[in-house]
């Protein structure tokens, strides 16, 4: 099967969708379900995008373990550093109330940002750093590899999103989000389950950020900026934050419009790829959410439930 | 089955419950006194949820003075709050079944208890929580905290704001669930005279002080009055 129709372009953009979701998926969890604002997307991604090339980079790692295990070994490493780094920001949030913790996770996402800037003998500063492939398929064949795992890392987030749904424990992360005193009166300890979730939460956002490295095959500070937080948080909202497939919906008719159907499929000139369309992008984006919020605050798909129930009531 | 010894608790250094003694055993008892006497604040005290600044709190024998309210809940303690008893998001049902996570007897078997406790709710188990009235909401709420299998059940004013039709039958099920469950229940109430029917023993709190423990059929309008400090 002949696979020409798929530009280098279109998978890049493909994949650049497809970590969206994965991070919207995540988010969901903690926002959508146990009502943690956490506005430290980017941080967490931009953690493990750097934990990733710091370890395949700066360790020298002998020739004998070839490519694939210093590989292996780094993107754990990202996992488990940005798990480590969520449940400590999930410890200094656990008790502050919901403009609290949004600017306590943007706060981490900035020290994120600034120590990528700052400390360049380990990050490369301003001017990033190169990181390896470790697959061989070519250049079309690594990228395809690449886009492929991150499709079945969005399908199994969704998977996983959909059966804590269904479960006792999604129901207790719906019970916190609500009332967080009254939950703890259940008999479970809600700072446990709350630090796991977002332990959870963020090593999934690490390692979609450290799989961004190596299909980007480059890292720089510009990558970890607040536009990543904002398509991830927008998607979600625009979707329905208490939806399983809020998130998918939601960043396809936002990222997913924008950065494929806008920018690879539109007659667009040249000069507007470089600083028009990026600018556009937050903006659309931005009121996008200010009319969601305005018009349909429970988004696209909204709440099933509820909306069934107002229209039985309505017709009662 | 509890026991308070001194203990001292409030919020952010106002001290509202000062030096109580306790002991509560296999009864319903009623905790009376009027608006700010501190009523609420001793519940959420005796489910752990507010700190003790000193004293000791026992139950079943076991130290629960620095517990945190999940453990003191897992030990067999249920609480309902006066307000903010329900998850509104949540369906009845789903309201029911977060409250059945601990414990090792089958969820379906205490659901079909509860429903036949409050059949009411059962016809709505489907039903978002948060558009209940007033008293459907109570009646989630006491199911909810019944789904844990407490051997003790702490009630702050369930019947407070209710219309009268749900007030008399909410004390029937206080007596019900004490007689046909064998659970101990702390009732934290404003109406005395519902109170004193249910009860086997009141304390009466004057400005977090217990002013006066007595028999409920002992108690008389004269020393109501005295322990109101009227």
């Amino acid at each position: 099967m002949s696979l020409d129709w798929l530009s280098a372009f279109l998978i890049y953009a493909l994949f650049t969708v497809a970590g969206t979701v994965g991070m919207a998926q995540f988010l969901h969890l903690q926002m959508g379900l146990a009502g943690i604002g956490n506005f430290g997307i980017v941080g967490f991604f931009g953690l493990g995008m750097y934990t990733y090339g710091v370890f395949i980079r700066r360790i020298p790692w002998p020739d004998a373990m070839g490519d694939i295990l210093p590989f292996v070994i780094s993107m754990l490493a990202a996992v488990v550093v940005t798990a480590l780094a969520g449940m400590l920001i999930g410890w200094f949030i656990s008790d502050l109330d919901g403009d609290g913790v949004l600017v306590g996770t943007l706060g981490f996402a900035t020290v994120v940002y600034s120590l990528a800037l700052s400390e360049k003998r380990w990050t490369g500063g301003a001017e990033g750093m190169a990181v390896t492939d470790p697959v061989g398929f070519g250049t079309k064949g690594n990228s395809l590899f690449w886009l492929g795992l991150m499709l079945l890392l969005v399908v199994a987030a969704t998977y996983y999103v959909a059966r804590v749904h269904r479960s006792p424990y999604g129901r207790l992360l719906v019970a916190i989000g609500q009332n967080e005193p009254l939950a703890r009166s259940l008999g479970k300890p809600t700072f446990g389950i709350k630090l796991s979730l977002f332990a959870i939460g963020s090593a999934g956002m690490g390692l979609i950020g450290a799989i961004f490295a190596v299909m980007n095959h480059f890292i720089r500070p510009t990558e970890i900026g607040i536009e990543v937080t904002l398509a991830v948080m927008v998607g979600l909202v625009l979707g329905g934050s208490a939806r399983v497939w809020g998130a998918v919906v939601g960043v396809l008719l936002t990222a997913g419009l924008f950065d494929i159907v806008v920018q690879i499929y539109l007659p667009l000139p040249d000069s507007w790829y470089q600083i028009t369309l990026p600018v556009v992008r937050e903006m659309v984006f931005g009121a996008m959410l200010i009319l969601v919020l305005l018009w349909r605050p429970l988004g696209v798909l909204g709440d099933m439930r509820r909306d069934k129930l107002v229209a039985r009531l309505g017709r009662g | 089955m509890l026991d308070a010894k001194g203990i001292c608790s409030g919020y952010r250094g106002v001290t509202v419950i000062k030096s109580l003694d306790l002991s509560v055993g296999r009864e319903v008892f009623a905790v009376l006194g009027a608006n700010g006497a501190g009523k609420s604040t001793l519940l959420a005290t005796l489910a752990r949820l507010i700190p003790l600044m000193s004293g000791e709190l026992w139950f079943q024998g076991e130290d629960i003075s620095r517990v945190p309210s999940w453990v003191s809940a897992a030990r067999g303690i249920g609480y309902v709050p006066q307000e903010k008893g329900i998850f509104p998001g949540l369906t009845v049902l789903e309201n029911l079944y977060v409250g059945a996570m601990i414990g090792s007897r089958s969820r379906e078997d205490r659901l079909d208890e509860v429903i036949e406790l409050f059949p009411d709710i059962g016809e709505r188990r489907n039903q978002l929580a948060g558009t209940l009235s007033g008293g459907e909401s109570r009646m989630v709420a006491c199911g909810r905290a019944l789904m844990q299998d407490p051997r003790l059940l702490l009630l702050d004013e369930p019947t407070a704001g209710l219309a009268p039709k749900y007030v008399d039958s909410f004390f029937d099920k206080i007596r019900e669930i004490h007689r046909t469950r064998d659970v101990s229940i702390i009732l934290a109430e404003q109406n005395a005279t519902k109170a004193l029917e249910v009860a086997d023993r009141v304390v009466v709190l004057s400005l977090g002080e217990a002013s006066a423990i007595m028999d409920a059929a002992d108690v008389t309008t004269e020393k109501l009055k005295e322990g109101y400090r009227i």
